[in-house]
């Protein structure tokens, strides 16, 4: 019985998010795609009362019978006052949104597993000071930003770790109520930024060594010293072949030493000891990011397209996001939309 | 629990204002609600203070719970109930302190400031002087500061936050003002009897008892205000009618309301007729005071047969009337007085006064029938001495009307009323008391005559075949004074004391300044309680009518709130016009203008153009004056970084400290050039 309720509820909640979802859908058509940099124009800022809004409005109910009730006249004006800056509160509100220059900034990649920074720039072009802007994706709520007259500040929203992708960012809300709480005035915003995420790295030879070979693995990572791992070639001294690797994958791989240095390094798809996606994809960022940290020139090849040879910042990124891209079609971030939008 | 509760947490962001604003709210309930109520909200916000600068939580849900039943507890033993005005309020102070002390969060404190805002409006059950408006408008300001804090993500300025708040309240005016005059009012109460508490507050009660001590006139309280639109009638003539009295036990004389309405006299002359609009504080009872002889009244008051004005219902808020008197138009001059009339004017008990009706049956033998001059046979009486004419009267015990026509001889205007009725029944002239306000003193300030409950005064009138009921004031024989210059006018004789503020002779500059600043004063009060607290459903209907409205026709109502409503979005869009150009755009662009100004000064043609880039302008001036070129150069990096970086406040105000310095520069060319001469 209360199982039942439970799912009637939860259908019926589904069925008011999708409804929800609809109408938002709807309202922002025009908007759905802002590009970079949108600002906000009176198109797009939505008003509604707050529920103190309507606690206020029953109070003011409330003061006017009493008003009428005693012919009381001082009762009248203070009621009237009251309306007045509730009533005006309703432009303040709008105000504090209007005229915002609101740009996506690019998000800072993360590997998966790490929590996500969101970053908007939000910038007044009418020379007002801005309070209380809350940025909120999903279920998830900036703290407030202030923004100085004709200054511009950041609002920052950290997300939760996620998969491995490259993801767009869904439909952003700003809002704010202030100044008196009682309005809560919004806009739906579709600034697109592309954010990257990594596979988390993940070491090879680590990766398939057993508990005995930990510590070993420890002494190594203690001495700095990054290793890569490649297909054995005839020559390879045999003490640098990974027998684990070779049990799992049933081909002989070999560790490099740093040592060797100069000539190089391909980082290969088809040598990582690892036989799911995901596993490679990890293993391929762990060794370009020790490629990286030896200053080592370094090359990708992956089932679909290789990376030539080079090395520094550009090049990491480089192969970072073909690793980030592979085989993914860009989709929206995959969080929770909230239902009820006050969580912080 | 503990969480909630920490000092600083963005959560009580604003509990500081919260806990000013509130009492400051409270603060005018000092003076009417018992001593406790006010303790315990002073404790609460101490206490809630004390937790708050010493990170402490407020006391958990239990004590709170428990606190709350305390409180009503006590509310429910002071007065019996929880509802109605007093108790009702008592219990929203208790109630506002005790959430103000369990605040735990954002919610709690706007709930707080919310119940403020009712404590406020609840203000005005206890008082509605202009005193206590401004304190209101303090108390609002305040609390939406508090409200304004409590919402802004971040602790404000107190400048900035004051300013707000103070935006907020000003641009909120003129929306009051438009709602106060449209908005359809409807006559009072919807339910209940709010006054149903409440004594009569007038000084005219409706019995007049000569026994009794002269307490009233130590009431220095206003009765009413009346503007004349004319000539100000003399102080002799100006009696305002308000209750008439036949019922006479030998004692105390009663009013009775009349039987029927009749129709109002013609005025005589015209050009006589004396117009005037009255402000009459509530008296809780119907009677209409005006001035004799009314000849028009308002609409919802008639005319009762016993020529006294009695209103639809009972005045118990402060109303404005407008009438007319023709001040030589006595009532019932026109027609003969009834039998019934005339025996209740000539009623007396069979055992009163037997010696005053000794002395009315000499009067009778002298004069025969002439009653005019049996009327002037009791005046002169009273002229005479031992008469006289004090506030502080020995009370009568025996017979009263002979006890103090043969023995006391000392009483004012109601005994003097009293006497001279049953002197003039006795020789079988009908003859009535009337009472109502006679004097009253004249305002400088603001040219209106204010009657004070102290000016209540009682007089007869008598019947006359042919003429109608006269008016008799027997005071006028024995205290001429009091009804030429009011009753201030009098001089205590024989060591008795008028009290001090109804002197008004012999003063020293002291006194007349305290005068002077009364006069102000009065005038301030007149106009807050003539305009203001005394509009109604009535006075709407006139000011809609002098439009051509008709305030009882919501389309009408809708229109002036729409035409209110109108204007006033065409001033806030002419403001905001008007407001755009004249504020500088920024500091900045201000020191570019300056600068450009001086190098154009300099070198004609050398100022920037209107939409010239700074860049492109710096390479022109530089083209032209090398020597200038650290100047612009510099300028235009801090001016950049000023306008368009993001920055800190800090680096911004440094930016700007050096472009008004550069601004400020030495322009002339380094070497020993004379300035160049204008060319142009």
């Amino acid at each position: 019985m209360r199982a039942g309720s439970l799912a009637l509820h939860k259908r019926f909640r589904s069925h008011g998010h999708r409804l929800r979802e609809g109408v938002i859908r709807w309202v922002t058509r025009r908007h759905r795609d802002d590009g970079s940099e949108v600002t906000l124009g009176r198109d797009r800022i939505y008003i509604l009362p707050t529920r103190a809004g309507y606690t206020l409005l029953a109070i003011l109910g409330v003061m006017l019978l009493g008003a009428i009730n005693y012919s009381n006249n001082m009762a009248f004006l203070l009621t009237f006052l009251l309306v007045g800056i509730g009533h005006n509160a309703i432009w303040y509100t709008h105000r504090n949104l209007l005229g915002l220059k609101v740009s996506a900034l690019p998000a800072t990649p993360t590997f998966a597993g790490q929590p996500l920074t969101i970053s908007l720039r939000l910038a007044d072009t009418r020379g007002r000071d801005r309070e209380a802007l809350h940025l909120r994706i999903g279920g998830y709520t900036s703290e407030p930003v202030a923004v100085p007259a004709r200054g511009q500040q950041t609002a920052s929203l950290t997300l939760p770790a996620l998969g491995r992708g490259i993801y767009h960012l869904p439909r952003q809300r700003l809002d704010t109520r202030y100044p008196l709480g009682i309005l809560s005035a919004w806009t739906w915003l579709g600034l697109n930024t592309e954010i990257l995420v990594y596979p988390q790295p993940v070491d090879p030879g680590a990766a398939h060594a057993g508990p005995g070979d930990e510590a070993d693995a420890q002494r190594r990572q203690d001495a700095s010293t990054p290793d890569h791992i490649r297909p054995y070639r005839p020559g390879d001294p045999p003490g640098r072949i990974l027998w684990k690797a070779l049990a799992r994958t049933g081909k002989l791989h070999i560790r490099e030493t740093v040592a060797g240095g100069r000539d190089t390094l391909w980082i290969d798809w088809s040598a990582m000891p690892a036989s799911d996606t995901e596993t490679r994809l990890s293993m391929l960022c762990h060794q370009i990011l020790a490629a990286e940290a030896e200053g080592r020139a370094w090359g990708l090849r992956l089932p679909d397209q290789t990376l030539p040879p080079g090395q520094g910042p550009a090049q990491r990124e480089r192969g970072l996001r073909a690793l980030a891209e592979f085989r993914f079609e860009p989709i929206p971030l995959p969080i929770k939309e909230s239902t009820t939008g006050t969580k912080k | 629990m503990n969480r909630a509760g920490r000092t600083h947490s963005p959560e009580l962001r604003g509990l500081e204002l919260a806990l000013l604003a509130l009492p400051v709210a409270a603060l005018p309930h000092a003076w009417h609600q018992p001593p406790w109520v006010t303790l315990l909200v002073a404790a609460a916000v101490l206490l809630r203070t004390w937790l708050h600068l010493r990170d402490r939580n407020p006391p958990s849900l239990g004590v709170m719970a428990l606190l709350a039943a305390f409180a009503g507890g006590l509310t429910f033993l002071q007065y019996g109930t929880l509802f109605g005005q007093e108790a009702g309020t008592a219990l929203l102070l208790v109630m506002m302190a005790l959430k103000l002390l369990e605040t735990r969060n954002r919610r709690d404190i706007v709930i707080g400031l919310f119940l403020g805002y009712f404590v406020v409006v609840t203000t005005y059950f206890f008082d509605q002087s202009l005193l206590i408006a401004a304190w209101s408008l303090l108390s609002a300001w305040l609390l939406t500061a508090a409200l304004i804090q409590v919402h802004a993500g971040r602790t404000l300025q107190r400048r900035h936050l004051a300013r707000q708040s103070g935006w907020m309240i000003v641009h909120a005016l003129p929306f009051m003002l438009i709602l106060f005059v449209a908005f359809p009012r409807v006559q009072g109460p919807l339910w209940g009897d709010p006054q149903r508490d409440e004594v009569a507050t007038t000084a005219l009660s409706g019995e007049l008892n000569p026994g009794d001590i002269a307490e009233l006139l130590q009431d220095q309280t206003t009765a009413m205000r009346v503007q004349f639109h004319g000539p100000v009638p003399p102080p002799r003539g100006q009696y305002w009618r308000a209750l008439v009295m036949t019922d006479f036990d030998g004692r105390r004389w009663q009013a009775e309301g009349g039987e029927s309405s009749i129709e109002l006299p013609e005025p005589g002359d015209l050009d006589e007729v004396v117009a005037y609009t009255a402000t009459l504080e509530p008296t809780r009872v119907r009677y209409l005071p005006v001035l004799d002889y009314p000849v028009s009244l308002p609409d919802n008051a008639e005319y009762r047969d016993n020529h006294q004005v009695v209103r639809d219902r009972r005045i118990v808020n402060r109303i404005q009337y407008e009438a007319e008197a023709d001040l030589a138009h006595p009532p019932g001059s026109d027609d003969a007085l009834s039998r019934t009339a005339r025996e209740q004017a000539l009623e007396l008990p069979p055992s009163a006064a037997p010696r005053a009706r000794a002395e009315v049956a000499l009067w009778r033998a002298t004069h025969g029938d002439d009653d005019r001059a049996i009327i002037q046979a009791a005046l002169d009486r009273f002229a005479a001495a031992p008469y006289r004419y004090t506030l502080q009267p020995p009370t009568l015990e025996g017979d009263a009307t002979d006890e103090f026509l043969f023995e006391t001889q000392a009483g004012y205007c109601e005994h003097y009323a009293s006497a001279f009725a049953v002197l003039m029944r006795s020789a079988g002239i009908p003859t009535r008391v009337v009472t109502g306000y006679q004097g009253g003193e004249w305002m400088q300030r603001g040219e209106y005559l204010r009657l004070r409950n102290a000016d209540a005064h009682a007089w007869n009138e008598v019947w006359l075949d042919g003429e109608g009921w006269i008016r008799v004031d027997p005071t006028a024989a024995i205290a001429p004074e009091r009804i030429e210059a009011g009753i201030g006018g009098l001089t205590g004789g024989e060591g008795e004391s008028v009290p001090d503020f109804l002197r008004r002779d012999g003063l020293g500059w002291m006194q007349q300044l305290r005068f002077g600043l009364e006069d102000w004063r009065d005038f301030a009060r007149f106009r807050w309680e003539s305009w203001v607290l005394a509009f109604d459903p009535e006075r709407q209907r006139e000011l809609f009518a002098r439009f051509g409205l008709d305030a009882t026709d919501w389309r009408h109502i809708v229109t002036a709130l729409g035409v209110g409503f109108g204007l006033l979005a065409v001033a806030a869009v002419a403001w905001s016009v008007w407001r755009r150009p004249r504020r500088p755009r920024d500091v900045a662009d201000r020191l570019l203008v300056r600068l450009s100004r001086r190098i154009e000064r300099q070198h004609a043609g050398l100022g920037r153009q209107a939409h010239e880039p700074v860049v492109t302008w710096t390479r022109r001036v530089k083209a032209a004056r090398p020597d200038l070129a650290p100047i612009v150069d510099t300028f235009a990096e801090r001016y950049n970084q000023a306008r368009f970086a993001p920055v800190r406040d800090d680096d911004r105000a440094e930016h700007l400290t050096a472009l008004r310095r550069l601004a400020a520069s030495d322009l002339r060319k380094p070497d020993a050039d004379p300035p160049l001469p204008r060319t142009n």
